[in-house]
């Protein structure tokens, strides 16, 4: 129930277009610590209201602990997270989730056996109200909001371009189907923020630049802001408003792609790195 | 391409723009998946209505030869047992086939159910007298006595409440150690039954010797049709419309539950709880439905099981029965409710009648002696190991899953992921 | 923007701090008031008191045998055995027909005693191949599948080992005389049965060398890499396979010793025995913290203890509610330390 009320309040920030907040995301002062060893060491982090902003770093440099952070997967030992201006530091991922922050998995995870659509409807988990009682008796109501779901996931799908595809299992779909799948069922959620964990993983170059256009244009129809980590560095330069450097767990640098590409420090850190392609998870 | 055959009724399928691509193999999927929402449950109301009439009218007249046969092979006591385990097994199928949980302890709600029938339908609280559309015995007045219609729901909402009470502390825990702990729970509930004849100098349950008789089912207003006032011991074949019809509404909720939002979010779950709990599906709350959804259907099951026997007693819920049980979701196919139904079916028939006559026949046949009954637990365990190896996906699988669950999942990242989600809540 | 909201967030923040000590409160609560109860009883009646501490420690040495079984397993594979306190109980009737059966070993006599040390041998050696076939044929083939096929597949285990029990042993319960009988000795008032003597002298060396192996010898090392991280552990040389049906034949050899032994303590042997027992050595490696050998060895003592002192009535439930007393605690630790005593999240397996 709560969720709902949530879902509510969130949505009418989205589309309140007067709210003060330029920020869509922003985290200050994180800190996480295992044990004695520090992961993050006092990070600042923003997202600009329909921006589209990069992390990167080396492998090890605390990429993922970040994102974990920012998804309510870590609480963590210091600072603070605010999805639009709500606190959300050590909510449970799906409260955080349903606030508004969806996310894609670098080795995709979606549910196997369910089909496209079902995939996206569990996208609108939060957003949907019917309860055990009112699915049983198949209420009115109910069968409006599933029919509603169902036409918004099938939206949703055209969207990203696989709407031929709804019925299948999603174990069935292709390679680059998948990934648009995870972005579709990410929408669902009617996010304000949405983050792309390593998107072009396992894409040749045609793919790659072919993706830089598709989250162009998630930012610019879905109205959504976006964060990425990506280690191919010719995707993070053409597609980022903002790039932020991390290594060792520490913000090393932060600006527009140009001046991340010539500043000594990032050099330092990816030195032996030149390849730019990492697929080893990092942590 | 699946415009073509589809009926109008079913609200899962909008075709419009789902032709292009897809390819044969996915319209074949569908419409074998549609045609088997028919095929079930028709064939289900069929074989009700035909052994109904058989049992009924047609056995009573039949030659000797002929009703000796069912009464050896199948007489109506099993057959009901047949379709109440199935019931049960349908509930466990919410938890386990549904939402991945196994639990290992089910005959719990089973016995709660049982002993809510129990306390609530005959003259054990003595020291009360309550009647409300209930119908005690001549001389049994004293006691609570509902009528069973309503004792129904109220052991399904008993036991969804300590499904919630006994889920809530424990969901969190990794899946095996959930087993675990339901299992604990499954050995503890009876245990209290067991021993319940004076807490406190209170008689929860009459102990070893268990509550007995319970009120005969009143029929109400079918009275005036021809069915008897009052289903006691020896109504069977009436009894049994009323299993069916407890049958059908397990089976019902399952189906109309697992196409909705709650059971996408629980079948999200059962897939990958990370992903799922990422994309916004409470995980506490969603499985603690799950385990209530279950133990209201192992509730009435439960009322349903002390009608039938006319009575409840402590040593009936074994731990057995809770394997034998997972046997059943098993057989039939972890998830899909006909498959379940089919394979509960079958599998208790061969527990409670099959084996033994099957035996009884084939030591005659080839002149030895052998003791088919205690076999029994080979075949439930030989079961179990069998379907893991070599059919997971169980002999009638959900349709979606056909070929799948045979493919080792991930792995990888995902137990460290789920352990640190536990650590976290 | 809204006050809900707004409202949530700090609720939501400050809950689990509240929570968790309202947890580490109730548990140790809970611990102190039945420790206090302990002590009352101690003063009020000692030698009972030390009686049952003895026969507790006697039957936790088994229990500790058996826990060991599962708590190697689950460190290695994370399979909860489920089968393991079966091929227990096929050891006690193994154990019946070699000591006594075969060999009609029953005083304790030298060839008495060579009879005992000869079904160890045997009973460990086939408790440890049913227990080797069972991981080659079953497990090994489930070692990719999702968490619940195993798991499944030990409870069909379980009832097939049921069924050999029933098939070997009947239905009912049959008795046997030990060893050493009831004899025993008097030690400050306590009377020390022999074969107490007799279990933890074998049980104890078992142990050592149990710890030995698994710190000390290469297949020790390769064990505890497997349970670290399989795939590097297969890049190091280590084969994992062998290193799995290592761990599955050393837990069996010890279920099958745990057979024997209690076969000379309890003296008889039940086809539903596996179930209970096994779940007591199951809660015993959870209360040391699963995966960890100290840790099964020291919950194993501790469920005796606590069991026995409830048979005994030192505590305030009594007999017939021993097996819940037991799962109780099994379901508490679950619920506010699933590490156990000894184990931390980020212990070292094995």
């Amino acid at each position: 129930m709560t969720d709902t009320r949530d879902a509510d309040t969130r949505d009418a920030d989205t589309t309140d277009t007067d709210t003060p907040a330029p920020l869509a995301m922003s985290a200050s002062g994180i800190t996480i610590r295992f044990g004695g060893l520090v992961a993050i060491g006092n990070v600042d982090f923003t997202i600009p209201e329909r921006g589209i902003v990069s992390l990167i770093g080396p492998n090890g440099a605390g990429k993922t602990t970040f994102f974990n952070v920012l998804t309510g997967l870590y609480r963590p030992s210091n600072g603070r997270v605010l999805l639009g201006s709500k606190d959300v530091t050590g909510m449970s991922p799906h409260k955080v989730a349903s606030l508004g922050l969806a996310r894609t998995f670098q080795n995709i995870r979606l549910f196997n056996l369910m089909t496209a659509e079902e995939n996206v409807l569990v996208g609108m988990h939060s957003r949907m109200r019917s309860g055990i009682v009112r699915t049983v008796l198949r209420t009115p109501g109910q069968r409006r909001e599933e029919r509603e779901g169902r036409e918004f996931a099938r939206e949703l799908l055209e969207f990203v371009g696989i709407g031929a595809v709804a019925q299948e299992l999603s174990r069935n779909l292709s390679y680059g189907d998948q990934r648009r799948l995870e972005v579709a069922r990410a929408l669902a959620l009617r996010p304000r923020v949405l983050l792309l964990d390593e998107p072009t993983a396992g894409m040749n170059p045609q793919e790659s630049a072919r993706f830089v256009e598709f989250v162009h244009r998630v930012r610019d129809e879905r109205g959504v802001s976006i964060l990425l980590i990506e280690h191919d560095m010719s995707v993070v330069m053409r597609v980022s408003e903002r790039v932020t450097v991390l290594d060792r767990g520490e913000k090393i640098a932060e600006g527009p792609p140009e001046e991340i590409k010539s500043d000594e420090r990032v050099i330092e850190a990816y030195l032996g790195k030149t390849g730019t392609h990492g697929y080893g998870e990092d942590e | 391409m699946a415009t073509t055959a589809a009926p109008a009724t079913d609200t899962r399928v909008k075709n419009g723009d789902g032709t292009g691509r897809g390819g044969g193999d996915g319209a074949g999927v569908r419409r074998r998946h549609r045609l088997g929402d028919r095929i079930w449950p028709l064939g289900f109301a069929l074989a009700a209505v035909l052994v109904f009439v058989l049992y009924q009218w047609i056995l009573p007249q039949a030659p000797a030869g002929v009703s000796d046969f069912f009464q050896t092979w199948l007489p109506m006591s099993t057959i009901n047992q047949c379709v109440i385990w199935a019931t049960m097994a349908v509930g466990l199928n919410v938890v386990v086939g549904y939402a991945g949980l196994l639990d290992l302890g089910y005959v719990a709600f089973w016995a709660i159910g049982g002993y809510v029938a129990g306390w609530l339908m005959s003259g054990f609280f003595g020291q009360w007298q309550i009647n409300f559309f209930g119908h005690p015995a001549p001389g049994q007045e004293s006691g609570i006595h509902l009528s069973f219609w309503l004792v129904l729901p109220l052991a399904g909402l008993f036991c969804a409440l300590w499904g919630v009470i006994i889920g809530a502390p424990t969901l969190r825990l990794k899946s095996d150690y959930l087993a675990l702990v339901t299992l604990g729970f499954g050995e503890i509930i009876p245990e209290v039954f067991k021993n319940g004849e004076n807490i406190n100098g209170f008689n929860l349950s009459n102990g070893v010797k268990g509550i007995t008789p319970l009120d005969p089912i009143s029929t109400g207003p079918f009275a005036y049709l021809g069915v008897p006032e009052e289903l006691g011991p020896f109504d069977e074949t009436w009894k049994f419309v009323i299993y069916v019809l407890i049958a059908t509404f397990a089976v019902f909720v399952s189906l109309r539950i697992r196409e909705g939002r709650l059971g996408r979010a629980w079948l999200a779950i059962r897939e990958d709880e990370l992903a799922a709990s990422m994309m916004g599906v409470p995980l506490m709350r969603t499985k603690l439905a799950a385990y209530a959804v279950g133990a209201f259907i192992g509730g009435i099951g439960g009322v349903a099981y002390a009608s039938a026997v006319g009575g409840v007693a402590a040593e009936d819920f074994a731990f057995s029965s809770s394997i034998i049980l997972l046997a059943m979701v098993v057989l039939g196919g972890m998830g899909n409710v006909w498959g379940v139904m089919l394979g509960a079916l079958v599998l208790q028939w061969i527990n409670s009648n099959g084996l033994a006559k099957a035996g009884e026949a084939i030591n005659q046949a080839v002149g030895k002696d052998l003791n088919f009954p205690s076999y029994n637990f080979l075949v439930f365990g030989a079961i179990l190991i069998l379907m893991m190896l070599f059919r997971r996906e169980g002999l009638l699988p959900e349709t979606r899953t056909r070929q799948v669950l045979r493919e080792p999942d991930r792995g990888g990242a995902e137990p460290a992921d789920a352990e640190l989600e536990g650590e976290r809540r | 923007m809204s006050q809900t909201a707004e409202a949530h967030a700090p609720r939501s923040r400050s809950l689990p701090a509240p929570r968790v000590l309202l947890e580490k409160a109730t548990g140790l609560g809970l611990v102190a008031i039945l420790g206090l109860w302990l002590v009352v009883q101690l003063v009020r009646t000692p030698e009972r008191f030390a009686g049952a501490l003895v026969e507790g420690v006697n039957v936790g040495a088994i229990y500790a045998l058996i826990a060991l079984g599962y708590t190697l397993v689950y460190g290695i594979i994370e399979l909860i055995n489920f089968s393991h306190g079966d091929l227990f109980m096929l050891s006690t009737v193994l154990g019946a027909f070699v000591v006594i059966t075969v060999f009609g070993a029953t005083s304790p006599t030298l060839g008495g005693f060579g009879v005992l040390a000869l079904g160890l041998v045997v009973t460990m050696t086939l408790a440890a191949t049913v227990n080797v076939a069972a991981e080659r044929l079953a497990y090994r083939r489930l070692r990719k599948a999702p968490k619940l096929a195993p798991l499944i597949t030990a409870v069909g285990l379980s009832f097939v080992y049921q069924w050999g029990g029933v098939r070997t042993n009947g239905s009912g319960q049959k008795t046997w005389d030990s060893l050493l009988g009831d004899s025993g000795f008097t030690v400050a008032g306590i009377s020390v049965p022999w074969s107490m003597v007799l279990v933890t002298g074998v049980t104890i060396p078992l142990l050592m060398l149990m710890m030995w192996i698994v710190q000390n010898t290469r297949q020790g090392k390769a064990m505890r890499a497997t349970a670290q991280d399989q795939d590097a552990a297969r890049l190091m040389g280590i084969d994992v396979d062998r290193t799995i049906a290592f761990t599955f034949a050393v837990g069996g050899a010890l279920a099958g010793a745990a057979g024997v032994l209690y076969l000379q303590t309890v003296e008889n042997t039940r086809w539903d025995a596996g179930f209970r027992l096994g779940l007591y050595a199951f809660t015993a490696a959870v209360l040391g913290g699963i995966g960890r050998l100290d840790g099964a060895v020291l919950g194993g003592f501790l469920i005796g203890i606590i069991q026995n002192l409830n048979d005994s009535g030192m505590l305030p439930f009594g007999q017939k509610w021993s097996q819940t007393v037991v799962f109780t605690i099994l379901i508490m630790l679950m619920v506010f330390r699933p590490e156990g005593l000894l184990g931390r999240p980020t212990t070292e397996k094995v």
